[in-house]
């Protein structure tokens, strides 16, 4: 970015076979200083698809955005569905690497196509909201781009403002949102990458065969498992399925971490939502990347189908409805629009919402309130700076002490006391508090064995191998979803490696997918213990040891040494 | 003391035909010949593989699990087995 230069160059041996999170890992590891400032010149941003991203295997359109997290410090990884990332396979990019920085406060803009890489003038489109630019993108450029952009709050170099990439409709949903990589992107002077994948010639398959073969495998899994066919959970109901189940479950956060169950969440559930969408002429199911079977995704509308905001997930309604106690599907939907906006990951709003409720600049179950305080952040006012940094910051702003976060980093709906093996994840993960990161392959598969009781403290070992397993399906391009499918259809599995022995030309076994997982770990564990990170920096906060959690009354309460025995 | 049960998503149908909307079915019963979570299935004529999820209290439990009054019990069919089930343990009773 500093001269404004774009060029493509051959993948490296060092890079080859690698892919998402394992090519952002492995790039942010060997050419970004740990000790970097996230938002000066040495950091990088890298954007990644995943390995069989591109190809018709089912369900794997994803991509990975890497680099120095300002809100951790940390190494960061956040994906996202969006059909960006298949272009980008299907343009044979195994990555966008953004580096230096350009002087002065223009914005640029970088369009990709197959015959090389260009940067444009985007300050006309500074200081202005999402939903209205990417309309105006897909004017300028054409319907059949991919785009991926920041808002408003990267502007403000916010460490809640995610990468934002398009959906099907071309609205500006599909995020990439933790750690505040829109920042380190806006940091740069870039403001938005076009992609066109016009002419381009598609992801190389080394085996045919073995991939065919894979991917059938892989789609029989997904069509007969109940919750990832059509007409099952995440189909019928999307992601806000969980509502209902972790309410019932007592580890529903409400009220800023405050309580772990409320009956008015069962407003804002999975099933009153797909009916409210069904009524309102919205879409549900839906895709968030062409070839995905699972389809959990929606356009959520304003009543009589207008004003579409896309989907609404579980983490978002739980961010901005229950933790700020907003039981009101319109209000959290609008707070989703200004979170898609501004360019704000919804977990970490929601969080700072509720931060900023409980310090006072709003009233706990205000939605109008509180999109006044997003507002702040549009009008670049100093709260809306503040807030525009997330949880942390504005927790401390405002004297407040029940600040949950790990690492800097806003805990997600699970509330680590009612579910302790997360809490021990949100703890241990390299990422900061993340619930993606040990969202993954059974237990069983990892040769673990057996369930846990969410209340046992002993968590290390399940955490390490939900883990592990994690970082290894977030280098493949395939969402995480497919691990429901694939914990109960061993075959499901089987699919997923030969469909990565058909791409790459490779003997990979059921057995190296652990390995892969845990070399990615241990690149990024590497990274942050550069950076500065002790096991100190892998605790929750006091407040998760202190606080009973009604109604179960319970507190996080593994130990020190069991939390450093995961790594 | 009743015991309370909310039944939710295809359930509520199965136990109220004529049900509306889609909040959660919610009911209170006697614990008459109520001892175990399977006996509520049995009362409601519900087959124990059209069930997924229960929670009695906030417990994630099995169909052997025992329940008494002034218990609050959660169940969820199987097209909502949505969850990070590896982080829970399925109480029984013997």
């Amino acid at each position: 970015m500093t001269n404004l230069e774009a060029k493509f160059e051959d993948l490296p041996q060092e890079y080859a076979g690698l892919g998402g999170r394992g090519m952002t890992s492995t790039i942010v590891s060997k050419e970004v200083p740990p000790t970097c400032h996230p938002l000066g010149i040495h950091n990088k941003l890298v954007i990644a698809p995943g390995i069989v991203t591109g190809t018709r295997a089912p369900t794997s359109g994803r991509v990975s955005v890497g680099g120095k997290s300002p809100l951790t410090g940390g190494i960061k990884e956040a994906n996202a569905g969006t059909s960006f990332a298949q272009m980008l396979g299907r343009m044979r990019i195994g990555a966008i690497i953004v580096e230096g920085k350009h002087a002065g406060d223009d914005y640029f803009l970088l369009k990709v196509t197959n015959d090389g890489a260009e940067f444009m003038d985007a300050n006309k489109w500074a200081g202005k909201g999402l939903y209205n630019t990417y309309k105006a993108l897909y004017k300028e450029f054409g319907d059949t781009v991919g785009i991926c952009g920041v808002g408003i709050a990267a502007e403000l170099l916010g460490s809640m403002s995610g990468v934002c990439f398009n959906d099907p409709e071309g609205l500006p949903s599909r995020y990439s949102g933790r750690g505040g990589l829109g920042a380190v992107m806006a940091s740069k002077g870039l403001k938005f990458i076009i992609a066109d994948p016009a002419n381009a010639p598609g992801v190389e398959i080394a085996n045919e065969e073995v991939f065919s073969e894979g991917i059938k495998k892989l789609i029989n899994a997904l069509g007969e498992h109940p919750v990832t066919q059509p007409k099952g959970g995440l189909n019928s109901f999307g992601t806000s399925v969980l509502v209902n189940i972790i309410n019932e479950a007592g580890g529903l956060p409400q009220r800023n971490f405050s309580r772990g169950q409320d009956e008015r969440a069962e407003k804002i559930s999975g099933e009153v939502k797909a009916e409210e969408i069904k009524k309102r002429g919205g879409i549900r199911p839906h895709f968030c990347s062409p070839g995905c079977i699972i389809q959990c995704s929606e356009v959520w509308t304003k009543p009589g189908g207008k004003d579409p905001v896309g989907v609404l997930e579980y983490e978002s309604v739980w961010a901005l409805g229950a933790n700020c106690e907003i039981y009101n599907l319109d209000d959290i939907g609008e707070l989703n629009r200004a979170c898609n906006d501004l360019g704000c990951d919804t977990i970490e709003a929601g969080d700072t919402l509720a931060v900023a409720m409980e310090g006072g600049l709003a009233k706990f179950g205000d939605g109008k309130a509180a999109l006044k305080l997003m507002d702040e952040i549009r009008k670049k006012t100093p709260i809306g700076r503040i807030l525009a940094q997330g949880t942390e910051i504005t927790g401390r702003v405002l004297g407040v002490t029940r600040i949950p976060t790990v690492k800097g980093q806003g805990l997600p709906a699970y509330d680590p006391r009612a579910i302790k093996g997360i809490g021990v994840t949100y703890a241990t993960t390299p990422m900061g508090a993340d619930h993606t990161a040990g969202y993954a392959i059974a237990p069983e598969i990892m040769g673990v064995g057996g369930e846990a009781d969410p209340r046992d403290p002993k968590k290390a070992e399940l955490s390490r191998n939900l883990q592990i397993a994690t970082a290894a399906v977030d280098a493949t391009g395939y969402c995480l979803f497919i691990a429901f499918a694939v914990l109960d259809i061993p075959s499901g599995l089987e699919g997923i490696v030969e469909s990565l022995n058909g791409v790459l030309g490779t003997e990979l076994t059921v057995a190296d997918v652990p390995i892969i997982g845990k070399q990615i770990l241990d690149i990024e564990l590497d990274f942050n213990k550069k950076a500065g990170f002790t096991a100190i920096d892998d605790r929750l906060p006091e407040f998760f040891m202190e606080e009973k959690l009604p109604p179960s009354d319970e507190v996080f309460n593994v130990t020190d040494d069991e939390l450093d025995s995961v790594f | 003391m009743p015991i309370r049960i909310k039944f939710f998503g295809d359930l509520r149908k199965k136990v109220n035909p004529d049900i509306q909307g889609s909040l959660p079915l919610k009911l209170s019963i006697d614990n008459a010949d109520i001892e175990r979570i399977s006996d509520i299935l049995k009362r409601y004529s519900i087959e124990e593989n059209e069930v997924i999820h229960i929670f009695v209290n906030g417990r994630y439990s099995g169909l052997t699990k025992k329940v008494k009054s002034g218990d609050i019990v959660a169940i969820f069919p199987r097209n909502m087995s949505v969850l990070y089930k590896w982080y829970f343990n399925r109480e029984e009773d013997e």
